[in-house]
């Protein structure tokens, strides 16, 4: 698969995630560390992805 | 001196303060549709992130998301971190839209559709869909800054005055000297939304005795709103993918933010861009939910939960200054988004619709002033829109606000199929994407009108997760029946290609 491909089954990933852990996995944890602490994680590693990516843009050679 | 004096100073001092950024901005204006809509492209970094990031977060932020962590709890934190998730897409599309920026020369995200599919009615379409998606959503800012004006000076200033008062602030902001004098005054105003609105959550957190006893206190008092399900039933599931499906696609659904991808000057302000955006957003979000969950604790049962933010600001606990330093600051989140979505109308006027559709021979310097008239014409006319709502009884206006601002952002989904095709499937066409988006937009359309009036969603779903299958098996099947534009299609996927290639992009 390219990196391109990957790049999308990641961010695929990550959407399945927003579903599965709090809307499943997490529904009876009545705490600052349930859903509230996964979100807040979760979208820090889609960040972090994202700077992983796009930190080793370079400006094209003429 | 009177709360009423102090809340004229401060939006004083605020529009002063805008104007004199604006007019520096001019100083460099040079003559020309890109140089006016664009910057001419050589827009830096850090101003490319807060002008993004003004105009992307509104009033929204600190009223409705912080109403609906008050409302619903931790699942508006999950939708709204959504779409900041959703924004991982940069990575495809921020230098996709930017390398063929540069090579086309389009001055509008239509303009690109347009040229891509071979057909000036494509653009046409989802620059009407632009039209009648973005004036509803520009008019909800500007009530916003209306009430909000109201609120804080306890009803000394009429709705009307704020209404009037952001038109014309985002009029002179966007006329003075187009992107330039857009994105400085961008840059300004999100500064200033992230400072104030860290300063008061920070005096509530203190007042609730620092964050480990605000959160001890909120798992105490409000279990049930920690969970989604949320106890009280206010988010189930078809409701959360029901309002983050059009906000995920928001960075190429919305023409005034897809427009900014046009912008920087080069790469590296483009990786300046998009994360200095991922980083405020993050803390943004994260300010206006645990400022809902402080109204939770300290306000309790209010009726309405867009009340909260206003509410919360009349406690005696927030000094009067930091009060109106953060109306200051939600309407400055109002205003940054309202001049960008009316340059954004205003291009999209001149270039798709009376150059692509009326007058194709028009001179540049025609068009240009056709689009620096278009900004009073849409400004009024979304401030009629405002205004009229803002005049209707109590129950007809929560009738017209909340489909209104519902179906925008769900009506704008309804190009992202199109736009998804036009920079990876060479088989795509003009029929494709011109069906897609209107039959998308009326079943859109037609199910939130429904949804308001009789409460019935088909299987639960809302109406934009309906509308958008729709758009997108038709723009799948249409696209297959018909003849792509092969050509073009070849010559644009082969240019990205080669161009992704050379600058490690993905």
């Amino acid at each position: 698969m390219t990196k391109t491909g990957w790049a999308w089954a990641w961010f695929g990933f990550l959407l399945a995630l927003d579903i599965a852990i709090p809307w499943f996995a997490l529904t009876h944890v009545e705490k600052m560390s349930g859903a509230f602490l996964f979100w807040t994680l979760w979208v820090a590693l889609a960040i972090i992805s994202a700077f992983v990516i796009f930190l080793r843009w370079k400006e094209a050679r003429r | 001196m009177s709360i009423t004096f102090w809340v004229w100073f401060g939006i004083a001092v605020y529009i002063a303060a805008g104007l004199v950024i604006a007019l520096m901005a001019r100083r460099g204006l040079g003559a020309g549709m890109s140089e006016f809509f664009l910057a001419n492209r050589k827009v830096g970094g850090f101003v490319s992130a807060l002008t993004y990031s003004a105009t992307t977060y509104s009033a929204f932020m600190m009223i409705g998301l912080a109403g609906l962590t008050y409302l619903g709890g931790v699942g508006a934190l999950g939708f709204e971190l959504t779409y900041l998730c959703g924004m991982f897409m940069m990575v495809f599309f921020l230098p996709r839209f930017w390398l063929v920026g540069k090579k086309y020369g389009y001055v509008s995200p239509m303009e690109l559709l347009s040229d891509r599919y071979q057909s000036k009615w494509v653009g046409a379409t989802a620059a009407i869909l632009a039209l009648v998606f973005l004036v509803p959503y520009g008019a909800v800012q500007l009530m916003g800054v209306g009430y909000l004006m109201n609120g804080i000076s306890q009803g000394a200033i009429p709705v009307v005055a704020g209404i009037i008062i952001a038109v014309l602030c985002a009029i002179a902001w966007s006329n003075i000297a187009g992107m330039r004098s857009v994105a400085w005054t961008d840059t300004f105003q999100a500064l200033v939304m992230i400072v104030t609105s860290a300063a008061v959550l920070g005096v509530v957190v203190v007042a609730l005795g620092g964050f480990g006893s605000f959160f001890s206190r909120l798992e105490s008092a409000t279990p049930g709103l920690l969970t989604v399900p949320t106890a009280g039933g206010v988010w189930n599931i078809n409701m959360f993918i029901g309002l983050a499906l059009p906000w995920l696609f928001f960075l190429i659904s919305n023409p005034q933010v897809s427009q900014r991808l046009f912008i920087p000057k080069s790469v590296t302000a483009m990786k300046q861009m998009l994360g200095g955006f991922l980083i405020f957003g993050f803390i943004y979000t994260l300010i206006s939910v645990l400022w809902g969950f402080g109204a939770i604790l300290l306000v309790p049962g209010l009726e309405n939960a867009d009340l909260a933010t206003p509410t919360l600001l009349a406690l005696p606990i927030i000094p009067m200054g930091l009060a109106i330093i953060v109306m200051i600051g939600i309407t400055a989140a109002a205003i940054s988004t309202i001049d960008s979505i009316l340059l954004t109308l205003s291009s999209v006027g001149a270039r798709d619709i009376y150059k692509g559709l009326i007058n194709p021979r028009v001179s540049e310097k025609r068009e240009l002033r056709v689009g620096q008239w278009v900004i009073p014409i849409m400004a009024i006319i979304a401030f009629g829109f405002a205004w009229w709502v803002a005049e209707q009884p109590g129950n007809l206006l929560e009738l017209m606000i909340a489909p209104l601002s519902s179906a925008a952002s769900a009506g704008l989904l309804m190009a992202v199929p199109a736009i998804f095709g036009a920079f990876f499937w060479k088989r795509a066409t003009a029929p494709g994407a011109i069906v897609s988006c209107v039959v998308g937009a009326i079943v859109v359309l037609g199910l939130q009108i429904i949804s308001q009036l009789t409460g019935w969603k088909p299987l639960g779903w809302w109406p934009g997760t309906w509308g958008f299958i729709v758009c997108a098996i038709l723009f799948v099947g249409v696209s297959l029946a018909t003849k792509p534009p092969k050509k073009k299609a070849d010559e644009f996927i082969g240019y990205l290609k080669e161009k992704l290639s050379k600058g490690n992009f993905i």
